[in-house]
């Protein structure tokens, strides 16, 4: 049986490989840029800026955490035919930010995140935090830098995307604005932001949140004793009202959290579930930028605030 | 199977990445079958784990997440896993597996000891810092003479992986006859005067040199899967350890061609599909040993009943002869 097998292999292989190197590229005009973006955040500053000129793809849908993104057969194709290329960079990409640096030197491959100036960066030793989008403005920045490779790649419509540009980003602006009104509302004694990781250390430091994680910003770090030891205590001695769970990450290191607490008599509850890495379902209202950063400043003042 | 859409769009990319991930399958095949005949088929989902060790220690050391640093801790990391866990079983007395079992959780619990001390702020996981995708194999490309002005030579992954390949291919050829009673006669091989410690580690040692650079390539679950399944099949057909091996590499190239078209007619990820399509290749196999041994089982009671048959007429004819 075996003897027979083999060839027949064989054959199949080669009529396969055979059939394979008849294959031919297809080509089609297309008077829309094509746009290819790593995070769901960055594919809504391209859609908002490039309008009706541009065809907007996220390769990790809403929802999906970057640490956990696994490329696609079809992924492969929507990168080859991109125009552009736009992703967050600052390693929120890990290894495949190698590849987009070198693909750079083929196709237009920009991080929008890579002109920020370092001092407004949060530096854990030499490795910045790459989580820039909960700051409106250092998003409004990558929307720069959005624009300007928009405005390059295709110049006929320079106005125009200049145009939505400053719509957008000056709404990004006033939801800035908004962002620090509604944040002081909360006492300052209690602006403690406690979730399941460390995601939120920008929106900390721009709006006067001190920011603690149960777990680093790797998933592989797990939390110690200590950690929940010195949670509980700043929980104690802050009289903390709530804490938070997040999309992308399990929520049962928190709730382990809240019954620990709970359980030698103070109150605290889940205050709600926040969007860190990745923006909520489509058709609701957090599938996009605006959408989430709301939904995450409402959830976090309504909980913190009495 | 293959429609009219994957013809349009097949180009210079998918030939990358199937000529990949056919020599990820043929090494890791071959390695597989000497892996399975010495009871030691899950090392590569070991040495998979216990990489975050040297992925941390590397970082650690240097500060920097560089593929080629990140590339040097684990195959060191690799490299120990396997020694370590043959000679926990060898001189430890400890079975193979349970040796295996050892090792690598002890390593993998170091690194996320040192995670949660040292890098707990710093996004630092095998996951991210060394396990490819095969799907981006053909955007990694090297340039002789220079990055600038050079010539591009096609696929990093594919040139490494090429060079293990090689290796591999030329070890097995050399050292085909030790290897051999190595692998089914240890007692015999020490007793000719083989030095059976000597193939021992240099076996552990292609296996780790193979699954790290693979886990580069192609990411951790393919790697895991071909190790194990094209070698089980091959282990259920053979009757030789030359026809196991090529019986291996044929599982393995059909795996990847089987898996690359499921990817894309489901636009699903290329290394789970190539093995899943290895799972069920084997599955096949089983079924089909199955049924011709049940073929051959109502076979039997009729060849016995012509055989008795026979002898009953021969004993008439011999009877009437005589009379």
């Amino acid at each position: 049986m075996t003897q027979s097998v083999i060839p027949n292999i064989k054959k199949l292989m080669l009529s396969v490989i055979i059939m394979f190197s008849f294959s031919s590229i297809s080509f089609n005009a297309q008077a829309q840029l094509n746009v290819v973006t790593t995070t769901a955040m960055i594919a809504d500053l391209a859609k908002n800026i490039g309008g009706s000129k541009v065809k907007v793809t996220a390769l990790m849908g809403t929802g999906v955490d970057p640490h956990l993104y696994k490329a696609t057969q079809g992924d492969l194709r929507k990168l080859t035919k991109a125009d552009i290329i736009f992703f967050n960079g600052l390693h929120l990409e890990g290894k495949m930010q190698d590849i987009f640096e070198k693909l750079a030197r083929k196709k237009t491959v920009v991080p929008v995140g890579g002109k920020i100036e370092h001092s407004h960066l949060l530096q854990h030793g030499k490795h910045p935090d790459p989580h820039i989008w909960f700051d409106l403005s250092l998003w409004h920045k990558a929307g720069q830098r959005v624009l300007e490779t928009l405005q390059q790649k295709d110049p006929v419509h320079k106005t125009l995307y200049q145009n939505n540009a400053n719509k957008y980003l000056s709404e990004m602006d006033a939801v800035d604005a908004w962002i620090k009104q509604e944040t002081l509302k909360i006492p300052e004694a209690q602006r403690i932001l406690i979730t399941a990781h460390d995601a939120f250390g920008y929106f900390g430091k721009a709006y006067g949140i001190k920011v603690m994680g149960l777990q680093g910003i790797s998933t592989a770090a797990e939390f110690g004793l200590q950690d929940i030891k010195r949670l509980k205590d700043v929980i104690v001695k802050n009289n903390i009202k709530a804490v938070f769970v997040e999309s992308s990450v399990s929520p049962r290191f928190i709730e382990s959290l809240v019954a620990g607490v709970t359980a030698e008599g103070h109150q605290l509850k889940i205050g709600g579930e926040l969007y860190s890495d990745a923006m909520g379902p489509d058709g609701t209202p957090t599938d996009n930028y605006f959408g989430m950063v709301k939904h995450n400043v409402n959830t976090i003042v309504k909980a913190l605030k009495n | 199977m293959l429609t009219q859409g994957f013809f349009a769009d097949f180009g210079m990319n998918d030939i990358w990445i199937l000529a990949t991930a056919s020599l990820v399958a043929a090494s890791t095949a071959m390695i597989g079958v000497f892996l399975i005949l010495r009871r030691q088929a899950l090392i590569g989902d070991a040495i998979s784990h216990s990489v975050l060790l040297g992925i941390v220690l590397a970082f650690l050391i240097t500060d920097s997440r560089s593929l080629p640093v990140m590339l040097g801790g684990a195959v060191i990391i690799g490299l120990l896993t396997a020694w370590l866990s043959d000679t926990l079983h060898r001189v430890g007395k400890l079975q193979s597996d349970a040796s295996i079992g050892i090792i690598f959780t002890l390593f993998f619990a170091l690194g996320v000891i040192l995670v949660s001390l040292y890098a707990g702020q710093i996004d630092l996981d095998q996951e991210c810092v060394l396990y490819g995708e095969i799907a981006f194999v053909p955007f990694d490309t090297i340039y002789l003479g220079g990055l600038e002005n050079g010539v591009e030579m096609g696929p990093r992954a594919f040139w490494g992986i090429g060079v293990v390949f090689l290796i591999v291919l030329v070890s097995i050829v050399v050292g085909f006859k030790r290897l051999e009673t190595i692998s089914f006669h240890p007692n015999l091989a020490v007793s000719l005067g083989i030095n059976v410690v000597f193939w021992h580690y240099f076996l552990m040692t292609l296996v780790s040199m193979t699954t790290v650079a693979s886990f580069d390539a192609v990411g951790a679950i393919l790697v895991v899967a071909l190790l194990v399944i094209p070698a089980s099949s091959a282990y259920l057909l053979a009757k030789s350890l030359k026809a196991m091996l090529f019986i291996a590499v044929a599982y393995s190239q059909a795996s990847v061609i089987i898996g690359y078209s499921v990817a894309y007619q489901l636009d699903s990820s290329i290394s789970a599909s190539i093995a899943v399509s290895a799972g069920i290749l084997l599955f096949a196999t089983i079924i089909l040993l199955q049924i011709n041994k049940k073929r051959q089982t109502y076979q039997i009671p009729c060849l016995i009943f012509i055989v008795k048959h026979q002898s009953y007429i021969l004993d008439q004819r011999v009877y009437h002869s005589s009379e």
